[in-house]
Parts: C-alpha cells; structure tokens; sequence
C-alpha cells in the first residue's frame, strides 16, 4: 500500500473521508497560491489543525528575534503564519469518552507525528504539538477510520462537547447525560446552524447541581440534568464563559424537557449567528450578546427563533435509544480485598471512587501537567480491554478515567499502573494541577503555566505526607495568560501570567487568583490579590496556605476563610514578596520556570531620557493599581457601587500615566484623560494588543461613555473591576512596547 | 512495504553520568542560539521531564528531533528524521546514524553534564507503519542496511534483534560489538 487513504480504505466512512480529501485539496491549493490566507487559516481551524508560538517564523533565543528560516520561503497557511512552522493538532474527544482501539491509534500518530506525547486538555481533548500541516490529512484519515473527527476542534464553531467524567455511573446525578451529549454533538457538527459565529461556542452538559465535574457555570451554553415529575429535562444556562473576562451563565430555561434539548440549542445558534458581534473578535462571544440585549430579552429571541425552525427528526430520534452510549463492562462486580497494601489504599483514597452500581469502581489515573506517553498509551489500552472496556474518558482536570473497574480488580490495576509510573496518587488534590500550554507552545502565552506548575509539582510531591487535609484539599490551576484556559477563576488558588516591567527589563509573573469555586459547576469565580513575580509563586502558595492553616476557624473551608478575612488580608501576607530584586542582585527572577532565556527580549537599553520618564509612569500604574485593589476590598465589603467607581477610577489613573509619558498635557479630569487617552493611544493603536487588538482600551471608552459604574449592582461591579484588571495589565503590556520602541529608535 | 529514508529513529544510551533532565534545558537552548547543528534548522525546546520513563528533554528541529529521552529508565541519545531527507535508503540510513552520533559527541563536551554513550547497542525505528510495519517482511529488507550501517561505524559484525509486536513502530537492538567512543566511530567513517 502506498498511501493511507488506500489501507485504510472502508475503515474510514464516506462522510469523514470526503472532508479530509477536500482538506487535502485545500493544501494544495494553498500551497499554488490560489487559496487566500486568512480563509485558509479560518478551513484549517475548524479542521483542529492549530497555530504554535514561534510559527511567525521568529524566535526570541534570549538576547533577541532570531529569524527561523524555515524550507518553505514565503509559503504561508495564514496571516503570519509559516508554512513550514510545526502546529498544534487538536483532537475532539467529545464528552472525553475513549475506547481502547481509538487510544492505541492516538499513540500512533504521537509517535510518527509528533513527540510521542499525548496532552490531555481541559476541555477533554487530547492534543498533539509540534505536527507539520502537510502531515494533517492522514493524521484525520487515521483518526476517521476509528470514529474520530477533528472538524470544527477549532475555530468560530461548536468546540468539543464535555460532560462529566462520572455521567452514568455516579451515585449523584440526576440520569446519564452522556447520550444527550453524544446526540448534540452529532446534531451540531457541521450543521449550516453553527457555520457562521464570530466567536468559537462551547457546550458542557452536567448529570447534578451539586458536584463540579460537568462546570456549566462558564460555559457558552450549559444543561443540568432534572427530573420533573417522573420527566427527564435540563436546568438550561446561557452565556457564561472563562477568558479575559469571566461571566457566570444565566438561566436560559428552568426545566427544558428532554425533547426540545436540542431545538433549544439550535435556536440559540441561529440567535447567536444571527446577532452575535462579528467585527470585534474581542466582544464575539455570545456572552456578550447575552449581556448587551439582557437575559430577558434573550430568551425572548430564542423562543421566537424556536418557533420559525423547521421540525428535524434528529431531535427526537435519539431518545428512540438512549442507551446507545452505555458501556459493558468486561469483569464481574465485586469488593475490594480486605488485605490492601497500604500504598494501594494511599493511592484510592483521592483516585478510586466507587460507581453506583455496586461492586464497580471509577479509577483517576493522574497525568502530570496533562502529559502521558505513546508506550504508556498502549499499555493502558491493553489495561482497558483486560479490566475496564471500552470506558476510558479524558477529564476536564487533565487525567484518564476508567470506569467499571471491579473492587476484585483494583489491585492489580493499580500494581499495572504503578509499573507504568502512572499510579500517582492524589487526584483532584494539590499535587494534581491544571495547566493550559502558556509559553511552552501556545501563541498568546504571556508566562511559563507548564514551567510554574512542573516546579511547584516538584516541590510538593516532597511534602505531600506532612500537608494537612485542608490544604491537601486546594486545587491550582494555571494560565498563562487571561484567556484563562487553565480555568484558573475556578481554583482555590489560581494563576494567570502577566509581565511587569522593572529597571527596563521585563519580568514574568503571575497575577494570583484566589477563592474561585470549583464545586457545584464551578459557582464562583475568584479574585486577582494581585502579580507576585514567577519565581516567588511557589513561595506566595507556601505564605498562602501556612496563612489559611494559621488562622482558619474550626472546619473553615479555604472559600469561607477568604470570604471572612478578605483579600486585602491575603495582599499583606504577599507584600513582601512582589517586588522582584534588580537585575544584578538576582537575574534568576528575569527569566522564567522551565525557561533559561531571558524573559522576552533581552537587548532593551534604557535611555537617558527613558531614565527621567520611567518611574513618573511606573509611578501611575502602581497608583491605578492600588485604587483597583482598594476597589476590590469595596467590593468584598459589600459596597458595589463604590467598587465600581473605584475601578473605573483605577483605569483612568492608568490611562492618564500612559497619557503623560506621551508627553501630552492632561488634566486631572477623567472626560480630559478619556479624551487624551483615545486621541493619543487608541486612535493611533498604539494601546492595541498584538492579539486582542483594541479590546481593553473599548472597556475604558464605553465605561466612561455608559457610566455603567454609577449605581453599579454586584455583577456589574465584579464586571468593572475585572475590565480594570484587563485595562491595567493592557497599560503595563502598552508602556514595556513604549519603551522598547524608544530603546531600538536610540539605537 | 516501501524503502524510504526518512522517519528513522537512532539511539545511543548513556554510559556513564547522573541525568539530571532539567541541565539539557538551557543547553539546547544554547544548541539554537548558537547552530550547534548547522546543517539543521532548530526551533525549540520541549521539556517533559516530569514524564516518567518519557521523552524526556527535546531539541525540536525542522528536519529532526533531538531527545535526551529516558524510556524504559535507560537514558539516551534518541535522534528522528521527520523530513527532508534528499538520498538513497542506505545513505539515509548511515545518515541517522551519523547525526545521532554527532549529537552524542556534541553532548560529551558539554562539562556540566558529564554524559558519555556506550558504543555497544543502539535502537533503531522507524516511525512509519505504512511503510515499514513491525513485522518479518520489514525485518528482511532492513537487516542488510543496517548491518552494513553498523559495520561501517563500529566495525565488526554486529547481531540484530528485532523487538516489540505488531502495534509497536519497527525497530531493531543492535548488538555492535565494539567498545570504542562516539569520536572512534565517527572517525571511521
């Protein structure tokens, strides 16, 4: 056989055979020069092949961009994008269910394909980096031929539909949402419904209220499992989301019976296509539809919306066999032995949970940082068809899940896994961090979240036996940067990467979030305390928990205990710690975890004249900062609409540094340094980020031009000082480009 | 099955010196800044040490991977071709030896890391199941090359052994018989 297409052959179905070749014509045509950029980058997208850092075909090697020079010359796959960079794969796993045959192929193509890695996402994907495109078409002909697509991983579509590892087998749900998430799934891919959104749209389904697996809280679009009156339905939720600026979602419907699940959803895409911001990327998610007409109105628009869409048998033919998705399990229930050795029973306390049908087990193998091997896979392929079958499913927390594992198998399974060094106990405990890629491979990373939480792993897996429970009990998660998929709002403790300019050079820190609620669908969201430099985080998480373990009141959880002192309490445990030390007292701080080069570019001068202007504007934005942190303590005091005040005030302040280092007079006057602010920075772009362009600077202008801050309720405070937050870091991001651009003007 | 030279696999193990994974860090990082392999294009580094029996630390290249990789708890030197070679499938073959090698000698002058290799036994792959799967028909048209391959580095006659099952990449021990250093069979050639 010379070709895949040809040994696969009927393996692979006529549907997912015939994109893929049209996929592979696409390439070609590309590569003639026929096909235009940004339309190729939008087809490649939504077929899950992904962009990488450094695929501009420049590289920072710690003293300043270096071209890549890449084969392909001038060959592109989209603006700014190098043909020949190696990308990123993202394989939609959808609700994260594997079987053993489907791993064993994904081991495959790690091996032959990438770097013999399998990254688990948040969002139970499973990702491969380093891929080159021209190898894409075969990677999907090989993943059809066993029932997997990569359509629409990417891009402004529906992304993968995740649910609850435990959906079917867990004691507390309502009923097994799995086939309504296979059958949305099924129903929304490729559906000329969701071809035409602004923004990407994400679906997550629940089986309870109660326990956190399935996190509709922020999603675009989320279903809790209900029974009424003997009837099964969904506890509908609309419009929430992660990102820069997280938003809780809202009720969309009380109870949605079962039937009309999926009209409801395609209702609400056609709303969301239809009004849905599509010019700015950076107010195109659906929860700013959601905000701007107000939840009333919205559900107005999709209940007119239902009533125009034509009857579709597929909404209720699934219901004809809802147990297509159930697994068999291969073993006979049974108990776990008596006589466990205790390094068995030290791993199930956190990784074993029993199933509600007795006698079964659910085992968390945990996976550093997300990451498993080719070889591993294979062997716990084999471990799936020798005790579990096909019931492997990818967590939202970045680990496997095998279901119906006998109590009469644990044993062994766990003896098979610790030969695999996969028998890590802990899951869902403090050593059991999330981290989206940050630095190491994603375009938008600002900090090193995989090198941050591989260095607090090390440092915890040394104390792990002497942590107490409460602190065992905190979750970590990390972001590199606000986009937040590391879903750092919903940890104890989280982190989301920014840079801070000191002494002329920059750097890397992380912003601390905490008391956020990963419990009952991710509740609520935490607060930033404020940026500690990279390399004293892990001594902030040690000031951090000996802080909570010193003061707590009787069973306080970690939520109550910062609701009780407050994060202003947290920010003079931190004090000490957040400003870094010179460049030539410490360069270690200058770089970052995991990453000998000095942090961004390393050749900025500092000028005379930057000398006399740099500690007026760093000045400014500490200043901004602390209103903001002021704001904040407002806020938690319970006064919103003080908060809200006090964070547009913050970003006035900010803005009005960033006005005067431009050496434009401004008065203290906010309609002068709005005025100022969008003449001289918006206007010229010089305020706009590399990525979400002129995202932060609108928060400013349309606050001021609302004045939505006067009389702010609670969530639109929360709103104002996240926007603040953005528009700070925004500041700091505008000034360090500022004084680079003087520095190369000097030169 | 078809010959072709590219997605081979070579690795050289560890002889000698404590792995400390997180030392490779900032040398490839220096390997790029400074073209340590001239004939190839390197781009970054990929660190997965905190992945047990795993890949270890990669120099992720253009043409090639360079991994310091620590599967089965044996360290080595793992080089793979992901494309461009240019040449017949003998030469592609002696080729991958040859940069694995090249990189080993390269890893032995770095002081810090105190790394040598053994000479005796190398891995060979192929990550390719089209065109080369595990099995006794891949075997009969690799063992000639890779004889001569080994023979033309290490002297000798070297045994092979073909490992792993259907579902495993090809691949091949290579018993080389020799004792000498990376530098003596790169001078051989």
């Amino acid at each position: 056989m010379t070709s895949w297409k040809e040994q696969l052959g009927e393996r692979i179905p006529d549907r997912l055979g015939g994109e893929v070749d049209l996929f592979e014509g696409q390439i070609e045509l590309k590569k003639e020069g026929k096909i235009d950029d940004k339309i190729f980058a939008e087809t490649r997208l939504r077929r899950g092949v992904y962009g990488q850092r450094y695929d501009n075909g420049l590289r920072d090697d710690g003293t300043g961009q270096q071209p890549l020079r890449f084969p392909c010359g001038d060959l592109t796959k989209g603006p700014d994008t190098v043909w020949d960079a190696p990308g990123m794969m993202r394989i939609k796993i959808p609700f994260g269910k594997l079987s053993a045959e489907q791993l064993d192929t994904l081991a495959e193509l790690a091996e032959e394909y990438s770097d013999s890695i399998l990254h688990v996402t948040t969002r139970q994907d499973i990702q491969l980096h380093f891929v080159h495109i021209e190898d894409t078409p075969d990677m999907m002909r090989r993943l059809a031929a066993v029932g997997i697509t990569t359509r629409e991983a990417c891009g402004n579509s529906v992304r993968n539909v995740t649910a609850c590892e435990y959906a079917g087998v867990c004691s507390t749900q309502a009923f097994d949402v799995t086939p309504y998430a296979n059958a949305i799934t099924q129903f929304l891919l490729g559906h000329p419904d969701v071809q035409d959104f602004g923004r990407k749209f994400k679906i997550a389904f629940s089986g309870c209220e109660d326990n956190p697996c399935g996190l509709v809280t922020f999603h675009d679009l989320g279903a809790v499992a209900q029974v009424r009156d003997g009837k099964r339905g969904f506890r509908v939720v609309v419009g929430g989301g992660l990102g820069a600026v997280p938003v809780k979602a809202k009720v969309l419907a009380e109870f949605c019976p079962e039937e009309e699940l999926l009209p409801l959803a395609q209702a609400v895409a056609r709303v969301f296509a239809r009004l849905g911001e599509k010019q700015s990327r950076a107010r195109a998610r659906i929860k700013f539809l959601v905000q701007k007409v107000g939840i009333d109105e919205f559900k107005e628009l999709v209940a007119q919306e239902r009533k125009t869409l034509r009857p579709d048998p597929r909404w209720t033919a699934f219901l004809d066999d809802l147990h297509v998705t159930d697994e068999q399990p291969v073993r006979d229930p049974g108990p776990i032995p008596s006589d466990a050795p205790a390094s068995f029973q030290a791993w199930a306390k956190h990784n074993l949970r029993p199933q509600a049908q007795e006698g079964y087990y659910v085992a968390i193998v945990k996976m550093p940082l997300g990451d498993f091997t080719s070889t591993q896979s294979r062997t716990l392929s084999d471990l799936a068809r020798q005790y579990t079958g096909d019931s492997i499913r990818c967590t939202v927390e970045q680990n496997l899940a095998f279901r119906w594992l006998s109590g009469a198998d644990a044993i062994a399974f766990y003896q098979a896994l610790d030969a695999l060094n996969l028998a890590e106990a802990g899951a869902g405990t403090i050593t059991d961090m999330t981290s989206c890629p940050g630095t190491d491979t994603c375009k938008l990373g600002i900090s090193a979240s995989r090198g941050l939480t591989g260095e607090l792993r090390k440092r915890l897996e040394v104390i792990k036996n002497d942590l107490p429970p409460p602190v065992e009990a905190l979750r970590i998660k990390a972001s590199g940067c606000f986009n937040s998929c590391g879903q750092h709002h919903a940890a104890d403790i989280g982190f989301t990467g920014v840079s801070r300019q000191v002494g002329g050079r920059k750097v890397p820190h992380f912003n601390l979030v905490l008391g956020g609620q990963w419990t009952q669908n991710a509740k609520s969201y935490g607060l930033v305390v404020g940026a500690v430099p990279s390399k004293n985080i892990p001594k902030a998480v040690e000031l951090i928990t000996a802080h909570y373990m010193e003061n707590r009141e009787g069973d306080e959880s970690f939520q109550a205990f910062i609701a009780r002192v407050g994060k202003k309490d947290f920010r003079k445990v931190l004090a000490p710690i957040q400003k870094p030390p010179s460049y030539e007292e410490d360069p270690s701080y200058y770089s970052d975890w995991g990453d000998p080069r000095e942090y961004n570019i390393g050749d900025i001068g500092v000028g005379e004249c930057a000398g006399e202007i740099v500690p007026f504007v760093e000045f400014g934005l500490q200043e901004a900062e602390q209103q903001l942190h002021d704001a904040q303590d407002a806020l938690e005091a319970g006064q919103a609409a003080t908060a809200a005040a006090g964070g547009f005030k913050a970003m006035v302040t900010a803005a009005k540094a960033l006005v005067r280092h431009l050496d434009v007079q401004v008065k203290d006057d906010a309609d002068d340094v709005v005025t100022n602010f969008k003449t001289h920075l918006h206007d010229t772009q010089l305020f706009h980020d590399p990525f979400a362009k002129g995202k932060f600077a609108t928060y400013l202008l349309k606050m001021h031009a609302d004045k939505s801050y006067e009389n702010a309720n609670d969530e639109i405070a929360h709103r104002t000082l996240d926007e603040s937050q953005l528009f700070i870091e925004a500041a700091h991001s505008c000034y360090q480009r500022l004084t680079e651009s003087a520095a190369a003007a000097a030169e | 099955m078809t010959m072709k030279p590219t997605k081979f696999q070579v690795k050289l193990y560890t002889s000698a010196g404590e792995i400390e994974l997180e030392k490779l860090v900032p040398v490839f990082h220096r390997w790029i800044r400074e073209k340590k392999i001239p004939d190839e294009l390197l781009i970054d580094v990929a660190d997965y040490a905190h992945v047990p029996q795993g890949p270890g630390v990669v120099l992720i290249g253009h043409q090639s991977d360079y991994y310091l990789d620590v599967a089965d708890d044996r360290p080595g030197l793992l080089y793979s071709r992901k494309r461009g070679f240019d040449g017949d499938f003998q030469t592609g073959i002696e080729d991958a030896f040859r940069r694995a090698l090249r990189a080993c000698q390269l890893l032995e002058s770095e002081a810090d890391l105190g790394f040598s290799f053994a000479t005796d036994e190398v891995l060979f792959r192929v990550q390719d199941r089209l065109a080369a799967p595990n099995d006794d028909a891949t075997y009969d048209a690799y063992k000639g090359p890779l004889e001569k391959a080994a023979g033309s580095f290490f002297g000798g006659s070297a045994s092979l052994e073909r490992i792993g099952s259907s579902r495993d990449p090809f691949a091949v021990r290579i018993a080389t018989g020799a004792n000498g250093s990376v530098g003596d069979a790169l001078a051989r050639r």
